[in-house]
């Protein structure tokens, strides 16, 4: 298991992995620590949700990507 | 003594106008607030801010109605919004901020989030745990029944069945309106730095008494009067306008609305004022002299602290300020109080203003400490078993309101009480406690919007 990830120091541009496999890029950050707002890259278990914007729930982040 | 269920019995037994008595029970019994928390501030339009605390989208400002906790904000299309602070899953506060910017309210107990419309947009699991079923456009936050911006003040109701707020104001927009237009008429007016809030051991009541209008307790700040903290140095800040003018007690019987006001002579000019700082004094006498021309007789008129049922006061001038009573219990209030400065007026002028408000209202001003004194302990010595026993006497000046008053060609919108030569009178407070019992009685606003019926406010007030 990865670090736990502070979604606070999550900003725009940064990708994350999501615990069900889906990376999504990190379109804005609230900073309330719960949420970020991202747009999915991949979504293995869900491929229509690609391209989508979406709330992301702290709890479901897994790690950061790191930058290709 | 049993507040509940009291029915009509409840004014007379504890609002005995005829007598000009109020019961000490309004003030210290915790039955009685319970009441007012349902009948008073949820049926009430309450003022929760300023449009120039929250600027742009985002912009939010945590205030209060009544007891509760309520988020003032401006949304992502620029609309001003009022909601209750608390999470639809289990009440928590989703914003423990002051104030500041953000595109979400999220609660930190277990994450719902809302939009700055108030909307859920985020709920944990959402997918997982309620299998995408739970209808997310039920939950979101409770919002305000009505709202009113009334020249950049923004005031709520949580009732639908309220009437709207210029209603709800009636004659009396024109002295709220001295409080809350540019000193000139025509500019804007922005809240001068922080709120300042901080709590007092009394009922919210004693301060709002206090703000109606009574002039009667002005033997309690002639040590400040001594020590020349005015804003021309020497003496009290409305001194000039005592010597010259009509001194008036308004109150507004169907709406529960009363102000002081001084009246000028016709063709006489507003007293200077703010001796101290040159800049300073020509910026007002400028201003006076563009809103006599532009409101005419209208101009004669020069506000004097009032208050707006049942908590907000208004302080129109020397300070510039709103005040709310936010209640907290039956023996504790949270005093939250603005500042207004003209928008456009010079740098000097604000920091002048900045520094005189501050030595003069709120819990560190000299003037509101001797109050404060005042109210708490006259609420401690008012809660003991042979205490409760004994009214308070509100007698002054009892049968002798004017109706249709004028002077000088001037007519003065209101019940009025001319204290000139009385130098003071419980008019005013009288009028508060009048539509304080109003409420506590009244099923529904159907028996509350007397003007609707047409009733005669004198036939009321001789009761």
């Amino acid at each position: 298991m990865s670090e736990l990830v502070n979604t606070r120091e999550l900003t725009p541009g940064m990708q994350i992995v999501l615990v069900d496999g889906a990376v999504v890029e990190v379109v804005s950050n609230p900073l309330d620590g719960v949420w970020v707002f991202a747009r999915y890259l991949s979504s293995p278990a869900d491929p229509a949700r690609i391209g989508s914007e979406e709330m992301i729930f702290a709890q479901d982040i897994a790690e950061i990507r790191a930058a290709p | 003594m049993a507040a509940a269920g009291a029915g009509s019995g409840y004014r007379k037994e504890l609002v005995d106008l005829a007598h000009g008595q109020v019961s000490r029970e309004i003030f210290v019994s915790d039955a009685i607030y319970a009441e007012e928390q349902e009948r008073l501030f949820a049926r009430a339009w309450l003022f929760v801010g300023h449009e120039s605390q929250v600027p742009k989208p985002g912009d939010f400002f945590v205030s209060g109605m009544g007891e509760e906790s309520v988020i003032l904000c401006r949304d992502r299309v620029g609309a001003l919004r009022v909601f209750l602070n608390s999470c639809r899953h289990r009440g928590m506060k989703v914003c423990r901020y002051d104030e500041g910017n953000t595109p979400v309210f999220t609660c930190p107990y277990h994450g719902w989030s809302y939009a700055t419309d108030g909307k859920l947009v985020g709920v944990p699991y959402f997918r997982e745990a309620y299998h995408g079923e739970l209808d997310r456009a039920q939950w979101g936050l409770v919002e305000v029944a009505q709202l009113s911006n009334y020249k950049g003040a923004v005031f709520a109701t949580w009732d639908p069945a309220a009437p709207p707020f210029e209603e709800y104001l009636g004659e009396f927009a024109r002295y709220l309106d001295l409080t809350l237009d540019s000193w000139d008429g025509e500019g804007e007016v922005e809240v001068l730095g922080g709120v300042q809030k901080w709590l007092i051991p009394c009922n919210w009541k004693f301060p709002a008494e206090n703000f109606c209008g009574d002039s009667y307790h002005n033997i309690s700040h002639r040590s400040v009067d001594l020590v020349g903290i005015g804003p021309s140095g020497s003496g009290r800040r409305d001194m000039r306008e005592r010597l010259m003018a009509r001194r008036l007690q308004v109150s507004f019987y169907e709406r529960g609305h009363q102000t002081g006001v001084y009246v000028l002579p016709q063709g006489e000019a507003t007293p200077p004022a703010y001796a101290h700082s040159p800049v300073v004094s020509d910026y007002f006498r400028q201003c006076e002299a563009r809103r006599r021309q532009k409101h005419g007789e209208w101009g004669r008129v020069i506000g004097s602290p009032g208050e707006l049922f049942p908590n907000t006061a208004l302080h129109p001038r020397q300070p510039r300020t709103i005040a709310v009573w936010h209640p907290r219990g039956a023996h504790q209030t949270e005093c939250w109080r603005w500042y207004f400065v003209d928008k456009a007026a010079p740098q000097e002028v604000k920091d002048f203003l900045r520094d005189y408000y501050i030595r003069y209202s709120g819990p560190a001003g000299m003037t509101e400490q001797d109050d404060m004194e005042n109210w708490n302990y006259a609420h401690a010595a008012s809660r003991g078993v042979i205490a409760r026993r004994h009214p308070y006497s509100y007698e002054q000046g009892q049968g002798y309101e004017i109706e249709n008053y004028e002077y000088q060609g001037l007519r003065v919108p209101g019940t009025v009480m001319d204290i000139t030569e009385a130098k003071s009178s419980e008019h005013n407070l009288r009028n508060l406690y009048r539509r304080w019992a109003e409420f506590m009685a009244a099923e529904s606003w159907d028996a509350l919007a007397t003007w609707r019926r047409g009733d005669d406010g004198m036939a009321r007030a001789a009761e």
